[in-house]
C-alpha cells in the first residue's frame, strides 16, 4: 500500500490507479510512492502530506482543496533546474516516478514559514492595502515598499535560466469539436462518431470519463467508470474521431475556432526530445461545451486550514485515487450532492464523523455514528498546520481530520462568454448558466448548461449531437443514449456563515475574505468590476473558480441586489493558465522567423562577409579582408576600389514584379508620379511612387523589355507592399485594363557592378554577339542578352553609387556562380565585392534618397522632383500631392551637409538650428536624415531636410543633436557630393 | 573572356532524407513557368492550352494534367496558371511555353523562384498539421487541389498529388528555414 | 476568424491582408472641379459602423484577389464575401 491513507483494494477494484507498480517521487525533498494513475495530489493525500504550500499574501497554511483544474491552493513547483515550472496545480500533475515538487512560497521551511508573520499583520493588508499604506514617503515606494513586497507575496520562483524544453504549435479541422470527455461529451462523441462525422474529444484530464470516474453512479447497467472507458475504447476505434486527452479547450474564437492546450509529455520523466506542449487551433464546424461544473465552496472562520476540501473532492479521491481525505471526515453542505460523499466515504469504510447541513430538513441518509447536524452551520475550524476539528454556530465542537464542504455546483460556463455572452442566473441550482447568446456554432450539454443528472447530461450530450449533425447535414446513426439514474441534486443557496468571527475566505489563492468584500462594498467599490479590481478576488492563476460567485454573493448582499443583477465579470481566455512558452510555440531563438538569403551568400560567407539583416534578408554589410580590424577600414576601401576600378553587389533583395499585357505601359503611368507611357522598349526609367495622399512611399527603376512588357525593380523593404497596392489598383480601380502581374524577386539574382572598369568587366561576362559599347548601350538602357557562354540574363545600365554602372541578373540558380565569374573576370582591375554599407556610403556621397528619407511624411518636392510629378494624367497622388502646404516655397528641401570643421563627425537624428538659436521646437529648421564617413573626400558628410534648403547654400547652421550631446556647426551644401553633374555614370 | 560556362545551383542542393515513415525531399527536374490569361481572352487560352500541352484549365485552387511535357496546370489565380513540366531545355523554359501558348498568355519563367519538396508517407498529415493551417483532410483538399497559403510566415504553394503526398514550393531565398521548419514538424511528431 | 472565399471556400484570416473601408474602391474623377475636395474625403472620411460593414481584404497568401467582406462589426458574422473586381466593375470601375 503506498501510503497510509490509501484505501484497500476492496472487491470491486478500488479505484483507478494501477496497484501493481509503485512510482517513487520527491516532495520537498521527501521520498514518497504513488501509483500510477495517481496525481501528485492524491499521492500526497494517499501519504497523508497536508501541507502543500503557503498562501499568497498572508503565508497561511495550504493544502489541496479540489480534485482539479480549478485548484486554487495546492500550487507547487515541478521538476527542477531548468525545466522547475511554479505554479503547478498538484491536483492535474500527473504522477510519474522520479517526480520532484516543492511547496512554494515560504521563507525557511514550508511547516515553519519565516513570514508566516505576515498573517499577524493581516489587519493592515486588507483589501487595497497597497493603494493606501505605502503612499508615504513617495521615494519609498520603488526603493522599500515594492521590493519588500515582492519579496515576501507572489507565487512561485522561476527557474531564471531558459526553458529547456521545447513547445510547438498546430492546426486541427473537424465537424465537431467536444470539449469535455464526460457523460455528456462520451454521449455527444459516440452519436456524432458512430454517424461518420469527423470528431474532436478533447479533454483536460489525462482519463476521459469526467465525473463519472469521480461517483460511483451506475450507465447503461455497469459501473460509470466502466461505461467512460468502453465509450472511449469504441471512440478511439473510429478512423473520424481524434480523442485529445490531457487537453484543455482554453478558448473559443470567432467563427468556430478554438483554442486547446495539449500537454504531450508532462507526464513522462524524459520528454524524449518531442515538445512537451502544443497549442491547437482548432476549427470547428460546430462545437459542443461539455465542460462540466465546478464545486464551490462555503465561507466560514478558518476554512483555508489544510484538511478543508470540497466535498466533491474527497469523494473524488475516493474512489478514483483509492485515497481517504482523512481518518474521521466531516461535511458541511447545502444540498444533497454532498450527502454523496458521506455515503460512498462510508461505503469504504472511512469513518464520517459528521454532516452539518444548513438545510432544517430531513436527513439524507442515515449513517450510523454521524453527527447530523441539520439547519446548522460551522462556524470555525481549529488546528494547526491542519484541520482537527470544528466548532458549529451552536458552539458545539467535533473533532475531525478532514471537513468536506459543497455550497453547491457551478457550470463552467467560460467558453460560452469568449463571444461577449453573459451568463444568466438559475434561481433552481442557484448558479449561472450559459447566456442566450453562445458563440456561434457552439451548443451546451450536461452540466455546462445546468443539467446537473448524469442522465440529464446523457441525454443533452446525444440530443446536442443530433442537432449538429442536422445542421451540418450529416445522417445522424440510430440509437438512444444510455440510461443512468436521476440523482438528487436539491440545493439551497448558502454562502457564508454570519456567526464566524475569524476570517471566512472566499478566494484561497489571492487571500480575499467575506470581510474584505465587505470593505470593499464600504468604500464604493460596488459594481463587480471593481470588486474584483481593488480586492484583487478571482485575479490569480485560477481566475476565482470557487471564489467568484460566493464573493458576488457577498456583495450582493451587502448592495441588497440579487445576484443576477449584480452579475459577474467578463470571462476571457485562456480558461486555465497557459505557459507564455506554448504560446511562443517553436518560434524561439533561430526559428524565431525565418530568413532569406541572397544568391551569393554562401559564396560571401565563405570570404567570412559580415551580414546585416534587412527585414527577413540576410545581406553582406562589407567584406573584412585579413589585417582589418575597424569595419570603416574595410567599407573605406570598398568605396574608393570602386570608385577607381570596379565593384560589385548583390542587389537581388529589390523587389522584382514582371508586368505585362496591353494596358501594361497605362498602368504603370497611373502608379507612378511622373510618365512612363513614352517609355521606349529597351529603356529603364526611374518612377517615384506617391501614395494617395500625395506623399512619396517608394521608388525604383522600371525597365521596358518589350511592347507589353516590363520589369519594376522596388526598393527591398517596400516589395510586399507596392505589389498589394498594384494588385489593388489593378482589381479594384481599373479593372478594365490589360494587365497582369507576377512577383519575379526570387527568380533572378541581380549585380550591381560599378565604377569605371564596369564596362570592361561586363565585356568579359556577356557573350561578345551583343554589343554593350556606350554609344550602343548608354546610360537607362537595358536588354536580355546571354552571359558566359549561353546563361540567359538581363542587363540594365543604372547607377546607385554615382559611377558608370550596371546591373546584371540571371535565374537565381546561376546566381552564386555569376558572382565569383565577376569577380574573377574582374580580378586585374582590382575588382571588389561591397556590401550595404559601401552601398549607403556611396548613395549619401550621390544625394539619392533613400530609407531615411523616404519616412511617410516626404513629398516630392522635398526631394527635389515636385516637376517629375506629372499634372497631365491621372496618377495615385497626384490630386492631394498638389495641396499648397506640401508645395510652400519655404518648406523643407533635402540638401547636404558637411560640417564646417571637417575633423567633425555628423550624426543623423541632428537637428537644425540658426547659430545662436535657442533649441525650441519653434527655431527648428529641418533634420539630418543620413550620414556616412565619405572616404572619397575624407570628410563626414550628411543629407537632410532644411527649410529653403536650396536659397541657403553656403549657410552655415547648426546640427544639434540632443541625444549624443553634440552641436556641431556645418554648412549647406548640394546634395550631391560626387559628380554632380552625372558625367560619371554617363561615361 | 570568361570563358567558364556558370554552374547551376538547387535551392536545397538536392536534399533527400528519409524519417520513419515520412520521406522529405527536393523535387528536381521540373520547371515551373506562369501563364497569365489577357483580358477577354479566356476562350483563346483554352484552345492555346488544349493545344500546347493537351491539358483543359483548372479553376482557381485546382490543376490538371497535360499530355505534354509530364505538365500538370495548376490554378493559382483567377486569371493566373502555374505550368509545372520538365523542360527540353531548362535555359528556354519560357519560351517553350511561349511556343506552346503564342500570343493566348502572357509568360513568365518562376522556375528559379522557388524551391520545391515533395513529403510524402503514412506520417505526412500528422507532420503537415504543425505548420499547415489549411484542412488536407481528403474531402476538402482531394488529390489535385492546390493553393498558395502561409506555413511559419512564409509563402507555401501545397498541391497534393497522391493521397499520402504532397508537393510543396517555397520561394527559394528562404527554402533553407521552410525545410528546417518542414524537418522540425517531421521530428516533432515521428514515431 | 474564417472568411469564405468565393473562389476557394472557407480560409483562415491569416492568410489576408486588411485595408479597410470598400469605399476605396470609389475613387474620384481626378479631372473633376472639386477634384481635391472629393479626393480628401476619398481619403479621410469613413463611415464607422456599429453592424454592417463592407471592408476590403487582400488574399496575400492565396489567390492574390482583393475581396470585398460584409461583416457585422459587433457579431463578426460575415454576411457575404465578393471578388472586388466584380464589385469594382458593378459599381463602372472600368478603365
Amino acid at each position: 500500500m503506498s501510503g497510509p491513507f490509501r484505501l484497500g483494494p476492496p472487491a470491486d477494484g478500488g479505484g483507478a490507479i494501477d496497484r501493481s507498480r509503485s512510482l517513487a517521487f520527491r516532495f520537498e525533498g521527501r521520498r514518497l510512492t504513488g501509483y500510477p494513475g495517481d496525481t501528485l495530489a492524491s499521492a500526497l493525500l494517499a501519504n497523508g502530506v497536508r501541507l502543500v504550500g503557503r498562501s499568497f499574501k498572508y503565508h497561511r497554511p495550504r493544502g489541496v482543496f479540489t480534485a482539479g483544474s480549478e485548484e486554487p491552493s495546492a500550487l507547487v513547483e515541478l521538476r527542477s533546474g531548468a525545466h522547475r515550472e511554479p505554479n503547478t496545480r498538484a491536483t492535474v500533475a500527473e504522477l510519474f516516478d522520479g517526480l520532484e515538487a516543492f511547496g512554494q512560497n515560504y521563507r525557511g521551511s514550508l511547516r515553519f514559514d519565516l513570514l508566516a508573520a505576515n498573517d499577524l499583520l493581516a489587519p493592515f493588508l486588507s483589501a487595497g492595502f497597497y493603494y493606501k499604506t505605502f503612499m508615504w514617503p513617495k521615494s519609498f515606494w520603488e526603493k522599500v515598499y515594492e521590493p519588500a513586497i515582492r519579496a515576501s507575496a507572489g507565487l512561485g520562483r522561476l527557474s531564471g535560466a531558459a526553458d529547456p524544453d521545447s513547445y510547438d504549435k498546430g492546426f486541427l479541422h473537424c465537424d465537431l469539436l467536444v470539449i469535455g470527455a464526460g457523460p455528456a461529451g462520451l454521449a455527444a462523441a459516440l452519436a456524432a462518431g458512430r454517424s461518420g462525422a469527423r470528431v474532436i474529444l478533447a479533454d483536460e484530464d489525462f482519463v476521459m470519463g469526467g465525473r463519472l470516474n469521480a461517483e460511483t453512479h451506475e450507465v447503461g447497467g455497469r459501473a460509470g467508470a466502466a461505461w467512460a472507458a468502453a465509450a472511449v475504447r469504441e471512440l478511439a476505434s473510429m478512423d473520424r474521431v481524434r480523442l485529445l486527452p490531457r487537453t484543455t479547450a482554453v478558448g473559443a474564437w470567432d467563427h468556430g475556432v478554438y483554442a486547446a492546450l495539449e500537454r504531450r509529455t508532462d507526464h513522462l520523466a524524459d520528454a524524449g526530445g518531442k515538445p512537451r506542449q502544443v497549442l491547437w487551433r482548432i476549427y470547428s464546424r460546430r462545437a459542443i461545451l461539455a465542460a462540466g461544473a465546478t464545486e464551490r465552496p462555503i465561507a466560514f472562520g478558518g476554512n483555508d486550514r489544510p484538511g478543508a476540501m470540497l466535498a466533491g473532492a474527497v469523494r473524488a479521491y475516493a474512489n478514483r485515487f483509492a485515497v481517504a481525505g482523512g481518518r474521521r471526515v466531516g461535511l458541511f453542505v447545502n444540498n444533497d450532492d454532498g450527502w454523496r460523499t458521506a455515503a460512498d466515504l462510508a461505503a469504504k469504510g472511512v469513518e464520517v464523523a459528521a454532516v452539518i447541513d444548513v438545510r432544517d430538513r430531513a436527513p439524507l441518509a442515515d449513517l450510523p455514528g454521524a453527527r447530523i447536524r441539520m439547519g446548522e452551520r460551522v462556524a470555525a475550524t481549529w488546528g494547526r498546520g491542519g484541520v482537527k476539528g470544528v466548532e458549529l454556530a451552536t458552539g458545539e465542537r467535533i473533532a475531525l481530520d478532514c471537513l468536506a464542504v459543497s455550497g453547491g455546483w457551478n457550470p463552467n460556463v467560460h467558453l460560452t462568454c469568449h463571444q461577449g455572452g453573459k451568463p444568466a442566473w438559475r434561481d433552481d441550482i442557484a448558479a449561472f448558466v450559459p447566456g442566450g447568446r453562445l458563440p456561434p456554432g457552439m451548443a451546451v450539454a450536461g452540466a455546462a448548461g445546468g443539467a446537473l443528472t448524469t442522465a440529464a447530461a446523457l441525454a443533452e450530450g446525444h440530443a446536442a449531437a443530433a442537432a449538429a449533425l442536422g445542421d451540418l447535414g450529416i445522417a445522424a446513426a440510430t440509437g438512444d443514449p444510455p440510461g443512468a439514474s436521476d440523482e438528487a441534486v436539491e440545493v439551497s443557496p448558502f454562502w457564508h456563515v454570519r456567526e464566524s468571527r475569524g476570517r471566512a475566505w472566499l478566494d484561497l489563492q489571492n487571500d480575499v475574505t467575506v470581510k474584505d468584500v465587505v470593505q470593499a462594498h464600504r468604500e464604493g467599490f460596488r459594481s463587480v468590476e471593481h470588486l474584483k479590481r481593488y480586492t484583487t478576488l478571482g485575479m490569480a492563476t485560477d481566475q476565482g473558480k470557487t471564489a467568484n460567485v460566493g464573493a458576488l454573493a457577498v456583495m450582493a448582499e451587502q448592495t441588497g441586489k440579487t445576484i443576477a443583477e449584480t452579475g459577474t465579470t467578463v470571462f476571457r481566455p485562456p480558461y486555465t493558465p497557459v505557459p507564455i512558452a506554448a504560446f511562443a510555440g517553436r518560434a524561439r531563438g533561430r526559428d524565431f522567423q525565418p530568413t532569406r538569403l541572397t544568391p551569393s551568400h554562401d559564396w560571401a560567407a565563405a570570404r567570412g562577409a559580415v551580414f546585416i539583416e534587412a527585414g527577413l534578408w540576410l545581406r553582406a554589410q562589407w567584406f573584412p579582408r585579413p589585417g582589418e580590424t575597424h569595419w570603416r577600414q574595410s567599407v573605406d576601401r570598398e568605396v574608393l576600389q570602386t570608385r577607381a576600378s570596379v565593384g560589385i553587389c548583390d542587389v537581388t533583395t529589390l523587389g522584382k514584379i514582371d508586368i505585362q499585357g496591353r494596358d501594361a505601359a497605362e498602368f504603370l503611368n497611373r502608379v507612378y508620379a511622373n510618365g512612363f507611357a513614352k517609355l521606349p522598349v529597351g529603356k529603364v526609367r526611374y518612377g517615384l511612387m506617391l501614395r494617395e495622399d500625395g506623399i512619396c512611399y517608394d521608388d525604383g527603376t522600371t525597365a521596358r523589355l518589350g511592347e507589353n512588357r516590363f520589369v519594376m525593380t522596388t526598393t527591398t523593404a517596400n516589395a510586399v507592399l507596392v505589389f498589394r497596392n498594384l494588385e489593388f489598383a489593378r482589381q479594384c480601380l481599373w479593372p478594365g485594363l490589360d494587365v497582369h502581374l507576377i512577383s519575379v524577386t526570387e527568380q533572378w539574382a541581380q549585380f550591381a557592378v560599378a565604377g569605371p572598369y564596369s564596362r570592361e568587366l561586363l565585356g568579359r561576362i556577356v557573350d561578345p554577339h551583343h554589343n554593350i559599347s556606350n554609344e550602343a548601350f548608354p546610360f537607362m538602357a537595358c536588354a536580355e542578352v546571354s552571359v558566359c557562354g549561353g546563361t540567359p540574363a538581363r542587363l540594365f545600365r543604372i547607377s546607385f553609387s554615382g559611377e558608370l554602372a550596371y546591373e546584371v541578373a540571371v535565374p537565381a540558380r546561376y546566381g552564386e556562380s555569376l558572382m565569383g565569374a565577376l569577380l574573377a573576370a574582374g580580378e586585374d582591375y582590382g575588382a571588389v565585392a561591397y556590401g550595404t554599407e559601401a552601398l549607403g556610403v556611396m548613395r549619401v556621397e550621390k544625394g539619392h534618397a533613400a530609407g531615411p528619407e523616404l519616412i511617410g511624411q516626404t513629398t516630392a518636392r522635398m526631394l527635389g522632383m515636385q516637376r517629375m510629378v506629372s499634372k497631365k494624367k491621372d496618377c495615385i497622388g497626384n490630386v492631394l500631392s498638389e495641396r499648397p502646404e506640401m508645395n510652400r516655397e519655404d518648406g523643407l528641401e533635402l540638401m547636404g551637409f558637411r560640417p564646417v570643421d571637417r575633423a567633425d563627425e555628423l550624426a543623423p537624428g541632428a537637428h537644425f538650428l540658426a547659430p545662436g538659436a535657442e533649441a525650441t521646437m519653434a527655431n527648428d529648421e529641418g533634420w539630418m536624415s543620413s550620414v556616412a564617413w565619405s572616404p572619397s573626400l575624407g570628410h563626414s558628410i550628411g543629407l537632410g531636410f532644411i527649410r529653403n534648403g536650396h536659397a541657403r547654400i553656403g549657410e552655415t547652421v547648426r546640427a544639434w543633436d540632443a541625444v549624443r550631446g553634440r552641436d556641431v556647426p556645418v554648412e549647406i551644401v548640394s546634395a550631391h557630393f560626387l559628380d554632380p553633374q552625372g558625367e560619371r555614370l554617363r561615361g | 573572356m570568361a570563358d567558364v560556362a556558370l554552374e547551376a545551383r538547387l535551392p536545397l542542393g538536392g536534399y533527400a532524407e528519409t524519417f520513419g515513415s515520412v520521406s522529405l525531399a527536393e523535387v528536381t527536374g521540373l520547371t515551373l513557368v506562369s501563364a497569365a490569361v489577357p483580358n477577354g481572352g479566356d476562350a483563346a487560352f483554352a484552345v492555346a492550352l488544349a493545344g500546347g500541352f493537351g491539358a483543359a484549365r483548372p479553376a482557381t485552387g485546382g490543376s490538371t494534367a497535360g499530355d505534354r511535357y509530364g505538365a500538370r496546370i495548376l490554378g493559382m489565380q483567377p486569371d493566373q496558371l502555374f505550368i509545372l513540366f520538365e523542360p527540353p531545355d531548362p535555359d528556354r523554359a519560357a519560351e517553350t511555353v511561349s511556343d506552346a501558348l503564342g500570343p493566348a498568355a502572357y509568360v513568365t519563367d518562376q522556375s528559379d523562384g522557388w524551391a520545391m519538396l515533395r513529403i510524402a508517407g503514412a506520417g505526412v498529415r500528422a507532420a503537415l498539421e504543425r505548420l499547415c493551417m489549411l484542412d488536407l483532410d481528403a474531402a476538402a483538399f482531394p488529390e489535385g487541389r492546390v493553393t498558395r497559403t502561409v506555413m511559419e510566415h512564409l509563402s507555401v504553394v501545397i498541391l497534393r498529388d497522391g493521397p499520402d503526398s504532397f508537393l510543396l514550393l517555397t520561394p527559394r531565398s528562404s527554402a533553407r528555414s521552410f525545410l528546417h521548419a518542414v524537418e522540425v514538424s517531421i521530428a516533432n511528431t515521428a514515431g | 476568424m474564417i472568411i469564405d472565399h468565393p473562389l476557394l471556400g472557407p480560409r483562415d484570416a491569416a492568410e489576408f491582408v486588411i485595408l479597410g473601408d470598400a469605399s476605396l474602391i470609389d475613387r474620384p474623377d481626378w479631372q473633376a472641379e472639386d477634384a481635391a475636395q472629393q479626393f480628401h474625403d476619398y481619403l479621410h472620411l469613413r463611415d464607422n459602423p456599429a453592424g454592417e460593414h463592407r471592408e476590403l481584404w487582400f488574399h496575400e497568401q492565396g489567390d492574390r484577389s482583393w475581396l470585398v467582406v460584409t461583416r457585422n462589426t459587433l457579431t463578426h458574422e460575415v454576411l457575404k464575401v465578393e471578388l472586388a473586381r466584380d464589385v469594382a466593375v458593378a459599381r463602372g470601375r472600368d478603365r
